[in-house]
């Protein structure tokens, strides 16, 4: 999430510089033509109501040294707009939110969901990764990924084994990933739990570099975690017309695993009305939220796909499973039937359903003891999700077109007892609807 | 209430029975694939050598990147990660 553009126009360069310059100056020898696969995408991705707008553009590349050894890297610039969610509750009176650094504001009428409107960001995403042979069944790769955003800082590294067994019918393979974040947040990292805009009065000066890093208000500037994988798994070629894929994944998150921008509203248990704040600029009383530092994640995925003479068929589940409460599981399916030599069409449907995390609220009552932990995020409510969508390809002589449409819909479930009073008349989780378009356009040299 | 039977072990941790339960349905999975699996000879891979019966990586990478900004899971067939102070 970030609260400053950056120049969109410079990354792009920058980025469009960067990939060229890694392309070779002259054609390749021709035993070599088909050495360099690019695949790349323009991607918009909507929600409805002015929220979220997400503007990206992806480029893989590919190059193939031999048949053993391969060197591959993809760059991703995202440019966000719109507005977010920022956790609070609707209410029959204007609410006014202040902004992240203490400054700023904006107010929400009556009735409307509570949107962060100052969100604006760029991010640039960039991950490499080398694979070799070793031997005539085994492979293993490294990788590197980070990506940087105003106030968000990924690095990465990965490593992967894979060995082939049974005639090349079953491959098994481990992979570890290990990350470090770091977020800066505008206005530096909030006390969890404690009221916004009920802190040290910031002076209105900042500090020596020209940020609001919080320092001014007694905030830490920054915060920062650490995320853990062990990936397992085993792929089975089941007969010559399928093959089955399954994985056991591991997941260890430890750090700064709360939203700083994200707070809860508190409210009356009879009325449902807002309660009086205690700051002048802030009427009503909005307390930061607060996860736990810690999060364990381990899922089971398992994908079949199955060859007819000329289309084919993928199924995929994953069950997913965390320490916060969280349970959810995944169905997807994708049909692609290959229309003719040069086209396909191919229509994909995904089920998505979790349960919220043991300490998702949707809102606080006034007389209930503060609690440990505690969000407003909708992300971490109880939540259905369905996508329905198609992709068409089309190859010539200069490589795949593709066009991708897709319908993303949210529904998020309020945590049970939260409508209280007034707001019983409110929706307090409204469904979310988002349109995903993707222009692909790929070649090999 | 009665006194408690001091031989019975305590209860194991919800989470380690399900993460012993999940390694033991993939062993089981994977010894299922390899035993009953004839095995399908090099020559018969035409259909396993088609481009669309390859996971498209790409693709997933965009999904991957969108759902986790937006559900509380990630990975699955890939790495969880972290990586984006997502909306």
């Amino acid at each position: 999430m970030q609260l400053k553009r950056k120049p969109v126009g410079a990354t792009l360069a920058a980025a469009t510089c960067s990939l060229l310059g890694s392309l070779p100056a002259a054609p390749a020898a021709a035993q070599e033509a088909k050495d360099w696969n690019v695949d790349t995408s323009l991607l918009y991705y909507g929600e409805d109501n002015g929220r979220v707008e997400d503007v990206s553009l992806l480029a893989s590349i590919r190059r193939a040294f031999d048949e053993d050894r391969t060197l591959a890297a993809t760059l991703t610039i995202d440019s966000l707009t719109g507005a977010t969610p920022n956790g609070a509750v609707p209410a029959n009176v204007p609410q006014t939110f202040t902004g992240p650094s203490g400054g700023g504001s904006y107010t929400v009428a009556p009735g409307e969901q509570p949107l962060d409107t100052t969100f604006l960001d760029t991010r640039v995403a960039l991950s490499a990764s080398w694979q070799q042979a070793l031997g005539n069944s085994t492979r293993w790769s490294v990788g590197f990924s980070g990506s940087d955003e105003y106030d968000y800082l990924h690095l990465g590294l990965d490593a992967r084994l894979e060995r082939d067994f049974n005639l090349r019918n079953t491959t098994a393979f481990i992979g570890v990933a290990y990350g470090q974040d770091e977020i800066k947040p505008v206005g530096g990292i909030p006390v969890g739990l404690a009221p916004m805009g009920g802190e040290v009065e910031d002076d209105g000066e900042d500090d020596d570099d020209g940020d609001d890093d919080g320092s001014e208000r007694g905030r830490d500037a920054d915060g920062s975690k650490d995320v853990a994988d062990l990936l397992v798994g085993v792929t089975q070629i089941l007969s010559r017309r399928s093959l089955l894929e399954v994985a056991y994944s591991y997941g260890q998150a430890d750090g700064y695993l709360t939203d700083p921008y994200k707070i809860l509203s508190v409210v009356d248990p009879v009325t449902g009305v807002p309660v009086a704040g205690s700051e002048d600029e802030v009427p009503y009383l909005y307390l930061y939220e607060n996860r736990p530092d810690s999060r364990t994640k381990q899922s089971l995925f398992a994908e079949w796909r199955y060859a007819f003479d000329r289309d084919s068929f993928a199924l995929n589940v994953r069950f997913m499973d965390d320490d916060w409460g969280v349970q959810s599981q995944t169905a997807e399916a994708r049909y692609r039937w290959n229309i003719n030599d040069r086209s396909y069409l191919e229509p994909h449907l995904r089920w998505y359903t979790q349960s919220a995390a043991d300490f998702y609220r949707t809102v606080l009552f006034a007389e209930d003891a503060v609690p440990g932990f505690a969000t407003a995020d909708y992300r971490l409510a109880d939540l259905d999700a369905y996508t329905i969508g198609a992709k068409y390809g089309l190859r010539t002589d200069r490589g795949e077109f593709s066009l991708r449409l897709e319908y993303y819909q949210q529904s998020p479930t309020e945590s049970p007892g939260s409508a209280a009073g007034d707001l019983a008349g409110f929706d307090l989780t409204p469904d979310m609807k988002a349109v995903i378009v993707q222009f692909g356009y790929k070649f090999d040299f | 209430m009665t006194s408690c039977d001091c031989s019975t072990p305590p209860a194991t941790p919800r989470r380690r029975v399900r993460a012993a339960a999940a390694l033991a349905s993939l062993a089981a999975a994977a010894a299922v694939f390899t035993a009953g699996c004839a095995g399908v000879e090099p020559w018969e891979r035409d259909l396993h050598a088609r481009a669309d019966m390859a996971a498209d990586v790409h693709d997933a990478a965009i999904d991957d990147h969108i759902y986790f900004s937006k559900e509380a899971s990630s990975g699955g067939r890939s790495f969880a990660g972290g990586g984006c102070g997502c909306n």
